[in-house]
């Protein structure tokens, strides 16, 4: 979900450029905005502040506000991506982070990490535990405790052209042997076609391969932090796709540029490699291809079905809110209640294609999902099914966002970005006097 | 970047005593600067020096939250030992070795054009230079970014049917469309500053030399230049000091060039510390560092543009 909308880094750096001033003055005027004084049990309903740069988030708020008393929700719509990180640490600093906002899977140890967000353990881990699946549980609970609740899950799929694929006579790969040969025929037959484009932009992507593999980027071990980036898993993964690039049979075109987008609407790529949210993304940017992109389980190493997560979104609570009981009231109904799904999805003329972690969510989202643009395909059930895939047990570090802008500069060299991974994320760990376990 | 300019002040005659009144008049007009000198400019650094001194530390798994602790010059030493730290200061000295060659020398070579042309054809060059200028830096970076992208852009394109495929992005060249960007935008800026010394200087000497028989060439070389030196000297540092603060061109190309890294420049790095690394201590010492650097480098182009000055 955090990706779906998700402008392009591009103008999301040009508003960072030209607003980072104005944010520190904004930051400067508008302290103390959540309202401490309307204490909770004296009849008046409780007030609290909600931030988040996720689509239908202001109709979920809407739908909240009018089904309960209680509570009130004051909701902000904040730039997502890393401006939208940069801009609640800023909040955090000067006093006045909202009470409820959402974050990515992979900032939350970082953020948990600074003393930024207050446990939830007391009064969600019970809740966590209960209402979401098993390969969820490491993602929000650290150390012994739970930071956020999760929204939706992300496994990665593989999206294909349904129509390049039989014109040059490739069937649909299964695993990652089949996908380099499906790439060298098209490549052959077609040079100027390659089989995706993975030339770096977004290293949460291999991220995701690697996880796949079996890797485990970050770790606890007693009371340290273990760093496994350049592990033999995350080699193999990232071994493979530099072979791709090398061969020129995968292009070199970063993820999230402009070229990228013009790449896949004019038939240069022959895949795609997202995750369940990616699929909602597809009638927008490639209008023209509808009907001609098929979607499939990503590839596997060895034919075991498996998967890793590519993005995602929890509800967490930055310190200084004085609301928790209403906070967690809000966050349980938004994460969980089928009429949080519906309200969300309702206003958006293209729903969200996010797969939600909860059951009773997922059955709603479903529902409200229009898969015309992908025919003869249950885009939800394979979503579902490929979830159900998701390798348990990864754990992101407490240095996320000086190791994802590191392993960014590594651009197209895969195997470089786990080299340099590596030593940003111990170095970093120690740098902030964390244990490190060798 | 840059104030408005003004030529720089004659001999100044020697200072008479004033009178109580004139103390008290002198006084009640400075003191507005001196309020918001404090305020926005010596509060804040002070702040910053402040700031520099600290360090936030966690311990075990960190989920126990950050206490901050006295580091002493320990920040600064990490800035300057730190390798990124020290790369970004040779990127700006790759980049001013290129930019301000071009953007004095060509900025005085286009006015200097002007000066000689035509009466009308005048205010269209100047029109003509200036207006890049007028262009908000990030959206001019934001168009060029668009100019350089393959696939989109009629330049590379174009470049690409005569056979030449050109990589703007590539770690060779990215500092040549760093420098493009910044002297699109800012060579007109310079033309007009130079131009307008240039029509200060009395026709009846340019005259002189022209009855001497100078031709042109030699009028712009042995009289135009050396009668505009000081306006020279001091485009010649704020074009340095504007360049040590280069930000926003390198910051929009490395979201698609992406190798450049999120630390290319000091400012940059500077960034990248306080709102990626949360480290706030290591951000205030960085940012005092380019400060002192930025000064010392003025210092030097003030002393060395005086001797060329006198000579």
């Amino acid at each position: 979900m955090t990706r779906t909308p998700r402008p392009s880094r591009l103008a999301r750096t040009a508003v960072t450029s030209s607003a980072v001033s104005l944010l520190l003055l904004t930051t400067a005027c508008g302290g103390g905005g959540s309202d401490k004084a309307g204490g909770e049990g004296d009849g008046k309903p409780v007030t609290i502040t909600y931030w988040s740069a996720t689509t239908g988030a202001k109709e979920t708020v809407d739908a909240f506000n009018k089904t309960h008393h209680d509570v009130k929700v004051k909701f902000s719509l904040v730039p997502s991506g890393p401006d939208g990180v940069t801009k609640l640490t800023n909040a955090v600093k000067a006093g006045n982070a909202p009470d409820v906002t959402t974050m990515d899977y992979s900032e939350l140890p970082e953020f948990a990490g600074q003393g930024n967000l207050q446990d939830l353990s007391g009064a969600a881990g019970a809740f966590v535990k209960a209402k979401f699946p098993d390969n969820m549980q490491s993602l929000v609970n650290l150390g012994g405790k739970t930071w956020a609740v999760p929204f939706d899950v992300t496994p990665l799929e593989l999206f294909y052209r349904k129509d390049l694929f039989k014109k040059f006579g490739v069937a649909v790969p299964t695993t990652w042997a089949e996908y380099r040969k499906a790439a060298e025929k098209i490549h052959k037959a077609d040079p100027s076609v390659r089989i995706t484009n993975f030339g770096g932009g977004d290293p949460a992507l291999l991220a995701g391969l690697a996880w796949q593999a079996g890797a485990h980027w970050y770790s606890i071990s007693g009371d340290a932090w273990k760093v496994d980036i350049d592990d033999a898993a995350s080699r193999k993964v990232a071994a493979y796709w530099d072979g791709l690039l090398k061969d020129d049979l995968a292009s070199k075109t970063p993820l999230w540029s402009k070229d990228e987008t013009s790449e896949r609407a004019n038939g240069k790529v022959a895949t795609v490699i997202g995750a369940a949210w990616s699929a909602s993304g597809f009638p927008t940017n490639y209008p023209a291809l509808k009907g001609k992109w098929g979607i499939a389980p990503l590839p596997t190493w060895d034919g075991r079905a498996a998967t890793g997560m590519y993005g995602g979104t929890s509800y967490v609570v930055p310190k200084g809110s004085a609301h928790r009981d209403a906070d967690v009231e809000f966050i349980k109904w938004v994460t969980t209640d089928p009429a949080a799904m519906r309200a969300r999805l309702s206003s958006q003329k293209l729903p969200s294609s996010a797969l939600p972690a909860n059951r009773q969510m997922q059955a709603v989202a479903e529902k409200a999902y229009d898969g015309s643009y992908f025919p003869g395909q249950d885009v939800y059930k394979l979503a579902e099914n490929a979830a159900a895939t998701i390798v348990p047990g990864w754990t992101w570090g407490p240095v996320h966002q000086q190791v994802n802008s590191a392993q960014n500069a590594t651009g197209a060299d895969h195997t470089k970005s786990l080299t340099v991974g590596q030593a940003t994320a111990e170095k970093s760990i120690e740098a902030r006097g964390m244990n490190l376990a060798k | 970047m840059a104030p408005p300019l003004s030529r720089p002040l004659q001999a100044a005659p020697r200072p008479h005593r004033l009178r109580r009144g004139e103390r008290s008049a002198v006084g009640l007009f400075v003191v507005p600067f001196f309020v918001l000198f404090t305020l926005a400019t010596l509060v804040p650094v002070g702040y910053a020096v402040w700031m520099s001194l600290f360090e936030e530390e966690s311990s075990g798994l960190g989920f126990g939250g950050t206490h901050r602790v006295f580091a002493g010059f320990g920040n600064y030493a990490h800035a300057l030992t730190d390798s990124d730290f020290l790369r970004s200061f040779a990127h700006v000295a790759a980049y001013c070795a290129v930019y301000i060659p071009v953007m004095v020398g060509g900025a005085l070579l286009i006015a200097l054009l002007i000066d000689s042309a035509m009466a009308r054809a005048r205010r269209f060059f100047q029109i003509a230079t200036f207006l890049p200028h007028a262009v908000p830096s990030v959206i001019a970076s934001l168009i060029w970014l668009y100019l350089y992208t393959p696939g989109l852009s009629p330049i590379t394109d174009l470049l690409g049917r005569l056979g030449a495929h050109v990589d703007f992005f590539g770690s060779g060249t990215v500092l040549l469309s760093v420098i493009n960007i910044s002297a699109w935008q800012w060579i007109g800026y310079n033309v007009i500053i130079f131009y307008a010394a240039l029509q200060a200087i009395g026709r009846e000497t340019l005259e002189a030399a022209r009855i001497d028989g100078a031709h042109e060439t030699r009028i712009a070389w042995s009289v135009k230049i050396p009668m505009i030196r000081p306006t020279v000297v001091l485009t010649l540092l704020f074009t340095g000091v504007g360049a040590i603060q280069l930000f926003d061109a390198p910051m929009l190309l490395q979201s698609r060039a992406i190798t450049m890294g999120t630390s290319w420049t000091p400012t940059m790095f500077i960034y990248d510390a306080a709102f990626r690394g949360h480290d706030y201590g290591l951000a205030a010492a960085g940012a005092l560092l380019l400060a002192l650097v930025a000064g010392g480098l003025s210092f030097v182009v003030t002393k060395l543009g005086n001797r060329w000055k006198e000579s």
